[in-house]
Parts: structure tokens; sequence; C-alpha cells
């Protein structure tokens, strides 16, 4: 009975601590997912200007506007990240100065 | 509303005012074409815009971005001038009537001038509101700096 209990609790808090298997827990779930997430829908919209710049440079299509709007989408995106990015090295950085 | 839609909106008036442009020079390169496919002389043509709407449409904003971006036009359709053709005497022209009348396209080459001005100063405003709208996200960026 408490084994089927706490192996209930490992389910819904796998990041704490003494975990089975904490590196897939915080693989699922978290800061790490939610950045990793971020960065993947920048890398889609990188993607999709990319093609869309390809396919006007082999003449397929020609709304050029549109395209443009797409590289201006993936620009400010990317900016984003780096933002967040620079953010969270902050973080981390005035933590490692920290003195104990 | 998404971070983009403002851009979404721009960028179809950008491709509804480039239709346009090219319609008014359509209608400048065929101002003195007397045959097409359809028979008789070419006829003005005219583009309509309409907001974009439907029951298509806006299922299709609510499913990609969960908001629909208001705002957007389109091009309802390119109808044609209804205006009679301008008859001209010139007997010699292969293509003249029986009394030795050609029926020329009633395009005033002014008024096309005129909207095609238009439809490019059109253009350049949503442009800027491109740039408007670029600059303001990056403003917020600036925030985080």
């Amino acid at each position: 009975m408490s084994s089927a209990i706490s192996g209930i609790l490992n389910q819904i808090t796998p990041n704490r601590l003494g975990a089975d298997a904490p590196a897939t827990a915080t693989a699922d779930s978290g800061f790490g997912s939610i950045l990793k997430n971020a960065i993947d829908q920048v890398e889609q919209v990188n993607a999709e200007a990319q093609q869309q710049t390809t396919e006007v440079l082999r003449g397929d299509r020609s709304d050029l506007h549109n395209v443009m709007i797409a590289i201006e989408k993936a620009d400010v995106s990317f900016q984003l990240m780096m933002q967040v990015r620079n953010k969270i090295v902050n973080a981390y950085e005035e933590i490692s100065r920290m003195q104990f | 509303m998404s971070l983009f839609s403002m851009l979404e909106i721009s960028g179809s008036a950008l491709g509804a005012e480039r239709l346009r442009a090219e319609v008014s020079a359509a209608n400048l390169a065929n101002a003195e074409t007397t045959r097409t496919s359809q028979g008789g002389p070419y006829r003005r043509k005219e583009v309509l815009f309409s907001t974009a709407g439907g029951f298509r449409h806006l299922l299709n904003a609510a499913q990609v971005n969960g908001g629909t971006p208001q705002g957007t036009v389109r091009v309802g359709g390119v109808v044609e001038d209804s205006t009679p053709p301008l008859m001209r005497y010139e007997p010699g022209h292969p293509d003249a009537d029986a009394q030795g009348y050609v029926a020329y396209p009633a395009i005033n080459p002014v008024q096309e001038m005129v909207d095609l001005m238009g439809a490019v100063r059109s253009y350049q405003l949503n442009a800027s509101a491109v740039t408007a709208s670029k600059q303001m996200i990056q403003h917020a960026l600036e925030i985080l700096k």
C-alpha cells in the first residue's frame, strides 16, 4: 500500500530530489522543457522564413511582402530568444558569484 | 490578438494593394486593345476590396491563432467596368464594323495613372505600418535589456 502511494508520489512530483530517474523526470516538465519548447518554436519560425526565401529565389512565389514579414517574424523571435538567454546567463552568473 | 496580428493585417493590405496596382497596369497596357478571347474590345477591370470574413476564414483563424486577426483585407473580386466601349471611325482597321467604327476600351489613362499612384501610396502606407509594428516589438524587447 505504502509503496503504491510512493509510486504515485513519484509520478506527481518527478522533480523532487532522490527520485528514481531525475534526468528523465526533469526533461518532462519544468523550466528546461518550457525553454526548449520556446526555442523549438523560434526554430520553426526560422525554418518557415528560410523556406519562403528559397521559394522566392527559385521564382515559385511572388508575394515578396509576405516573405519579408516572415523574415521579420523570425528576426524578432530570435531577438526575444536571445534576450531571454542573456537574462538566464546573467542570473546564473549572479548566483555563481554568490559568497558563502 | 497575437504578437504578429498587426503584421498579418498589414501584410494582407500589401497583397491587396499590389493586385490593385497590377490591375491598373493591365488597364493601361490594354488601353488600345480591340481583340480579346471573349470577343470585342478589352474591358476596364476594377478590384473590389472586402474585409476578410466568412465561416471558413474565421474557423481557420480561431484554430491557428486562438484568436481572430480582425481587420485583414482581402480581394473580393476583380470586376469589369460596364461602360460601353468608345466608338472611333477608322474604316481601314481590321476590327472595324460594317459602318467603319472600331470599338476601343473606355479607358482614361489619366484616371488609371491616378489609381496607380493611389495604389503605390497605399502600399507605402501599409509598409510603414509594418515598420511601426516591428519597432513596437523591438521597443518591448528593449525593456528586457
